[in-house]
């Protein structure tokens, strides 16, 4: 077949044009360390880097959630512990102020000491979190308890707290209100009562000297202490199930990133090479087509 | 002595072709030329004396193009179907840009794992805003979005016209060829000239739209535009016009105005048949992206309306649509009125952020929005791939036409040598016969 001279320039642009795309493509593959530069290139690895990339999202938030549930979860747990020594502390007053030899004086020493005990857990019960907001509060309501004019405790508000999302679908409640925390404790003289009231009861039974309230009130503070127990211990369940949620985001994102990377990432060796193969089979087309491009019969007549 | 005269003439003219094709090497659409050479026959007979076995010396009868008409038609319609291809590959490629310019499905992600920061600190004011730039952000991603697509559709409107006013001037310089080749003599180099603008014109028609071609004994061509059943665009010294129409519904249609009479036609390759594909395809998209846009609005809207704000009122709406679905804007500027708590929740629930949670996996947004990249995505792959393969084959139609019309400098070099000698040896036989004469003049 007769080639003609104006197809042989066309056809011998066209391959080295063609020739030198691919090494800009792969010149471009190498420098982004991505593979692809629009969806196109590759739809379903498009389609699954999209995933990815939603899911990375989702984990960044969750993240966030994951580390602010943490720090109320502690805090909780520490500001818990806190209340625990001081009712500890209250259990050992309400033991030997039922020591019959104890004076008058003896007696409002214990509740004086009892009335700071008082003090410091309704502080403790009003503690602020890390956001702010108090730490064993309601869903309504600001605080956690609030003392009336007459020296009376009511819980603020009403409901548990909001649980934060920590996954998909898995939310966890980071504390609890201060109703379920320092109330509903089982009564020596049956139904419920507080731990406020308890305190309160055992410094005018002592003031008192009634002997029957300050041993009823003695019963109600261990009762009290094996609410904030059970409590501690629903925290730390709570805490071992965010420890494994984060294990598990772990494990998810170094999964994501493993397979983002295999999917998008260049193969630097590969495309190195493929670089040099292009670049070789250019240099020969130029040179071919030089050799070629000055052949001519016209050279020869004379 | 006549007998050298006429080889010497005939092979000036063979050696002036020659030189016309050296100088055409590089002229696009010339067909290699060659001069059709025919022996002057002896009118041997009665009413003259000449030995009948003599001939009469050569004749140059005329000019004749080496064209292979079949090639040359598989090079028409192999152009037609890449140009099909291409033009649709490059809209596609715009359709794409516009989709993930302005990283819709990004946004929606972003808006959406916002209102996670928001569940873990329902008062804080910070979260909130961050929630609603974020919603800003999806109802601008998705006023883009839109905006980007209505402007690839001006565009190709824009291009569509620019093809059909093309193929008009085209059918106009084609009626002009015709009329022109109806008073050309046949063999003459305009003649030959004509045809060669002729094949060109229906070749640059053919990367517009799909053209039947007829042509009668003297060349003139008879051009209908959609298949052989299509309406006729240029015939004899008249073509028609070309308009192109976009419907209501994003449709496009072209039709042929010629002679009074107004026919539509649908094309099925060219530039123009890419148009139609494309036109669908900014339809379908711009269909699919108001649908999520509307269902977006909606269904955050009304998961505002059910919850309670800051406030404890009722949510009021995030977002307001425009004349278009995708004309997002956020009305809702104070972060208080987000309503993260359920009815009764007080400020610190977050309960009805949850439902954000479920309008997202029921929604959908972001599987649909991915989607519709994807869709046009596949449709741009596959495009590629198909343009790869016919340009090949275009490729080859055309080398197989060039192989017969093109020019090759060495071929023109080793016809060059020969007409130059046959040149040399005619003016030598005129020195002959004068010679000859002579000695017989020389007598005494």
């Amino acid at each position: 077949m007769q080639v003609s001279t104006n197809r042989f320039y066309e056809t011998s642009g066209s391959l080295m044009q063609k020739l030198s795309q691919q090494a800009d493509t792969l010149n471009t593959q190498i420098a982004s360390t991505k593979k692809f530069a629009a969806p196109s290139d590759d739809v379903v690895a498009y389609q699954r880097l999209t995933t990815i990339k939603q899911a990375d999202a989702d984990a960044t938030s969750y993240g966030a959630n994951i580390t602010l549930a943490q720090s109320l979860l502690d805090q909780s747990d520490t500001t818990l512990g806190s209340v625990e020594s001081q009712l500890q502390r209250a259990s050992e007053l309400a033991v030997s102020a039922n020591n019959g030899t104890l004076n008058d004086g003896d007696r409002q020493a214990i509740a004086t000491e009892l009335q700071g005990i008082l003090t410091s857990v309704v502080a403790l019960a009003n503690t602020r979190d890390a956001r702010g907001q108090a730490l064993f509060g309601a869903a309504t309501g600001n605080g956690g308890v609030v003392q009336a004019a007459d020296g009376s405790m009511t819980f603020d508000g009403s409901g548990s707290p909001a649980s934060i999302p920590v996954a998909d679908g898995v939310s966890i409640q980071p504390t609890e209100g201060a109703a379920r925390v320092f109330g509903g404790i089982p009564a020596a003289g049956g139904g419920t009562t507080d731990v406020f009231a308890t305190l309160q009861g055992m410094v005018a039974a002592l003031q008192n000297n009634d002997t029957a309230a300050i041993s009823s009130a003695s019963g109600d503070v261990t009762a009290a202490l094996s609410q904030i127990g059970a409590m501690r211990g629903s925290l730390g369940a709570r805490s071992a199930n965010l420890d494994l949620q984060r294990n598990q985001a772990t494990d998810a994102a170094s999964a994501r990133e493993t397979t983002r990377s295999a999917i998008e990432d260049t193969d630097v060796t590969t495309a190195i090479t493929q670089l040099q193969k292009t670049m070789t089979v250019l240099q020969a087309t130029q040179a071919s087509f030089t050799k070629l491009s000055s052949l001519s019969l016209f050279d020869y007549l004379k | 002595m006549s007998i050298g005269a006429s080889g010497v003439r005939a092979y000036q003219t063979a050696l002036t072709t020659v030189a016309d094709n050296i100088a055409n090497t590089g002229t696009a659409g010339y067909a290699r030329r060659s001069t059709d050479m025919r022996e002057i026959a002896a009118p041997g007979g009665i009413t003259n004396n000449r030995d009948p076995n003599t001939g009469s010396g050569v004749l140059a009868t005329g000019l004749s193009r080496s064209v292979d008409q079949f090639r040359t038609a598989d090079v028409r319609s192999a152009s037609a179907d890449l140009a099909r291809s291409e033009t649709g590959i490059d809209w596609l490629g715009r359709v794409q840009s516009a989709l993930t310019g302005n990283q819709l499905g990004d946004r929606l992600t972003g808006f959406f794992t916002s209102a996670n920061a928001v569940a873990a600190d329902p008062t804080a004011t910070a979260p909130r805003s961050a929630m609603l730039e974020s919603a800003s952000a999806a109802a601008g991603a998705f006023a883009a979005t839109g905006k980007a697509l209505d402007n690839v559709a001006a565009d190709l409107d824009g291009t569509a016209d620019n093809a059909v006013s093309t193929l008009d001037a085209l059918g106009a310089a084609l009626a002009r060829i015709n009329d022109g080749l109806g008073r050309s003599a046949q063999g003459s180099g305009a003649r030959a000239n004509l045809l060669d603008q002729r094949d060109q014109l229906l070749e640059q028609m053919s990367a517009i739209t799909d053209v039947n071609v007829t042509t009668d004994d003297i060349g003139r061509s008879t051009v209908r535009l959609g298949g052989a059943t299509g309406p006729l665009f240029v015939a004899g010294n008249d073509a028609g016009n070309v308009t192109y129409v976009r419907g209501d519904s994003g449709a496009v249609s072209f039709a042929v105005h010629r002679s009074g009479s107004s026919t539509t036609f649908s094309p099925t390759g060219g530039a123009l048949a890419g148009v139609v594909d494309a036109a669908a395809r900014i339809t379908s998209a711009r269909d699919q992206l108001d649908r999520i846009a509307s269902d977006f609005a909606t269904g955050v809207n009304a998961v505002q309306a059910q919850g309670r704000d800051l406030d404890g009122n009722a949510g009021a709406a995030m977002f307001a649509t425009g004349t278009a679905p995708t004309d997002l804007s956020l009305v809702l500027t104070d972060p208080r009125g987000i309503a993260a708590a359920g009815v009764g929740g007080g400020p610190r629930d977050n309960s009805n952020l949850v439902a954000f949670a479920s309008l997202r996996s029921g929604g959908g947004f972001e599987a649909s929005t991915t989607a519709l990249v994807s869709d046009n995505a596949a449709t741009l792959a596959a495009r590629k791939q198909v343009a790869e393969a016919q340009g090949a084959i275009r490729d080859g139609a055309i080398s197989a036409r060039d192989a017969a019309s093109g020019v090759n400098l060495d071929s023109e070099a080793v016809d060059l040598m020969r007409f130059q000698q046959a040149y040399s040896a005619s003016s030598r036989v005129i020195q002959v016969a004068r010679e000859t004469l002579q000695s017989i003049l020389d007598i005494r």
